[in-house]
């Protein structure tokens, strides 16, 4: 389960140092007119994707950035923009 | 693989292009749902699909541990029928399940803690499951072997013992429900990967697999780890589920030494003493979600850290082996079992976390009454999925846990 995650500021580094900050879903959903569905999508679901998924990561035993990186679940592999798009 | 050939819980079948039901995954729940599906409501046209063998994922990864102190009136419940049925099912079934209520000792290491227990077992009382809170000295008494001197990590200030509780084999659960299984008509395929649920007009139609096109009514995806993926990729349902590694590993053998499983939250760790020997534990999940079922070191190191702490007769033992396992995590550590509601048709027995095994018994009873009937039994309506739309979370953990970050 080992993973290494290149951070923007501080490059690549232990994943240990990192913590996980959920699947990327888009921007938070306007109050306004806010349904409890719409709600619910963004606080609690999620794809489990079993292979390349966006997700958020905090660096924090380090600069404090957040980010995203694309990771591949079944192998713990990060993925450069170019190659999970092929 | 596995009885490729010559399966060992009856005779091979040929993959029918139709059957009343089909359930996606050859795990326990399962198994268990087609057990009862065939014995109790003549429903026997059933095809189990299986990627990899029966018992591949959660059924033959998990610590064997069973027990009912469950935290919420909803859980309590069906845990304490899930217990209750091992000795009926060893019975049914004719196969030795080495049910071995042992009992468990959960070790609590605060004053905070103890408050908590005593909740717990207020609400296990109240149902009727038995456990009591019991302090140090009395913890000692039980299982002479640990460690309750103030001078450790996590000294232990009591503890919540759960005497019904124990292991069971669980191997052997699989197997015997197998059987079981074959014996009532139910068809087992193994090496038969789901690729897709169609559906027409909001109703389920068929299924698709690697060995061709089913055509059912309905399907269960039961897939333990796999179901949350399977479900968004077939049906493009979201689940509020986060899937984590966690490891498990034994020691070498030893003479007996431990006769209760004895668990510890702020330790991360739980041990019991298999009928070989061997000191089974289990450790917290990865801190990210990932399918690899991958051993670190970083988890052998805290299991030995913990375990010489607050078992310090286990100093200087060596693990033999270590292996891993999926967990299906909800935010309020319950399941999600539903139906008929997104898609007619489409049932889901998911989110179990890393309670899936001591589960199986009770929740095969009780979706197999609804897949039978098309109606939710009183006992699984709480756990249905629109209950984190309306904000019903259920308070199975004392404090609310974020499942990926620093836990």
């Amino acid at each position: 389960m080992a993973l290494t995650i290149t951070c923007p500021i501080c490059g690549k580094r232990n994943g240990y140092e990192f913590r996980f900050g959920g699947e990327e879903k888009g921007p938070r959903p306007e109050e306004k007119d806010l349904t409890p569905q719409a709600w619910c999508d963004y606080v609690h679901m999620n794809k489990c994707v079993a292979g390349v998924q966006e997700e958020w990561w905090f660096h924090k035993d380090g600069c404090g950035s957040w980010f995203k990186i694309l990771r591949d679940t079944t192998t713990n592999l990060e993925q450069a923009a170019g190659e999970a798009a092929k | 693989m596995f009885f490729k050939n010559k399966p060992m819980w009856g005779k091979k079948t040929k993959l029918k292009s139709s059957y009343d039901v089909v359930i996606i995954g050859g795990g326990l729940h399962s198994l268990a749902t087609a057990y009862y599906l065939s014995k109790e409501h003549g429903i026997t046209d059933i095809a189990i699909i299986e990627k990899n063998y029966i018992g591949f994922g959660g059924a033959g990864r998990n610590t064997a541990i069973v027990r009912a102190n469950q935290r919420t009136r909803y859980n309590v419940p069906l845990y304490k029928e899930a217990l209750d049925l091992w000795p009926v099912l060893t019975k049914e079934l004719d196969y030795n399940l080495m049910f071995n209520n042992c009992g468990n000792l959960n070790l609590m290491h605060s004053e905070a803690a103890m408050k908590a227990a005593r909740m717990t077992i207020a609400t296990a009382q109240f149902h009727g499951v038995e456990s009591h809170l019991i302090d140090a000295k009395q913890a000692k008494e039980l299982v002479p072997a640990l460690n309750i001197s103030e001078d450790i990590t996590f000294p232990i200030h009591g503890a919540m013992f759960h005497p019904p509780g124990g292991v069971v084999r669980h191997d052997a659960v699989v197997w015997g429900l197998a059987k079981g299984c074959a014996k009532n008509g139910v068809q087992i395929h193994q090496q038969t990967e789901a690729l897709d649920i169609g559906t027409r007009n909001g109703k389920v139609t068929s299924v698709t697999t690697s060995r061709g096109t089913i055509n059912t009514k309905q399907v269960l995806i039961s897939a333990g780890g796999y179901s949350a993926a399977l479900i968004y990729d077939m049906l493009g349902i979201k689940l509020p589920i986060s899937v984590l590694t966690i490891q498990a590993m034994v020691t070498q053998p030893l003479k007996p030494v431990l006769d209760h499983v004895v668990s510890s939250g702020a330790y991360h760790c739980y041990a019991n003493q298999t009928l070989k020997g061997e000191i089974a534990t289990g450790a917290h999940m990865d801190p990210w979600p990932n399918y690899t079922t991958l051993n670190t070191a970083h988890y052998i190191k805290h299991q030995a850290e913990a375990l010489s702490e607050f078992l310090p007769c286990l100093r200087g033992v060596r693990f033999m082996r270590i292996w891993g396992g999926l967990a299906d995590m909800t935010p309020d550590m319950a399941p999600i079992m539903d139906g008929n509601d997104q898609v007619e048709g489409f049932f889901m027995d998911c989110g179990w976390g890393y309670f899936g095994f001591k589960s199986c018994s009770a929740v095969g009873k009780y979706m197999a009454q609804f897949m039978a009937g098309n109606e939710c039994p009183g006992m699984l309506k709480p756990f249905n999925l629109n209950r984190y739309q309306e904000h019903k979370l259920m308070g199975e953990t004392a404090a609310l846990v974020n499942y990926s970050p620093d836990n």
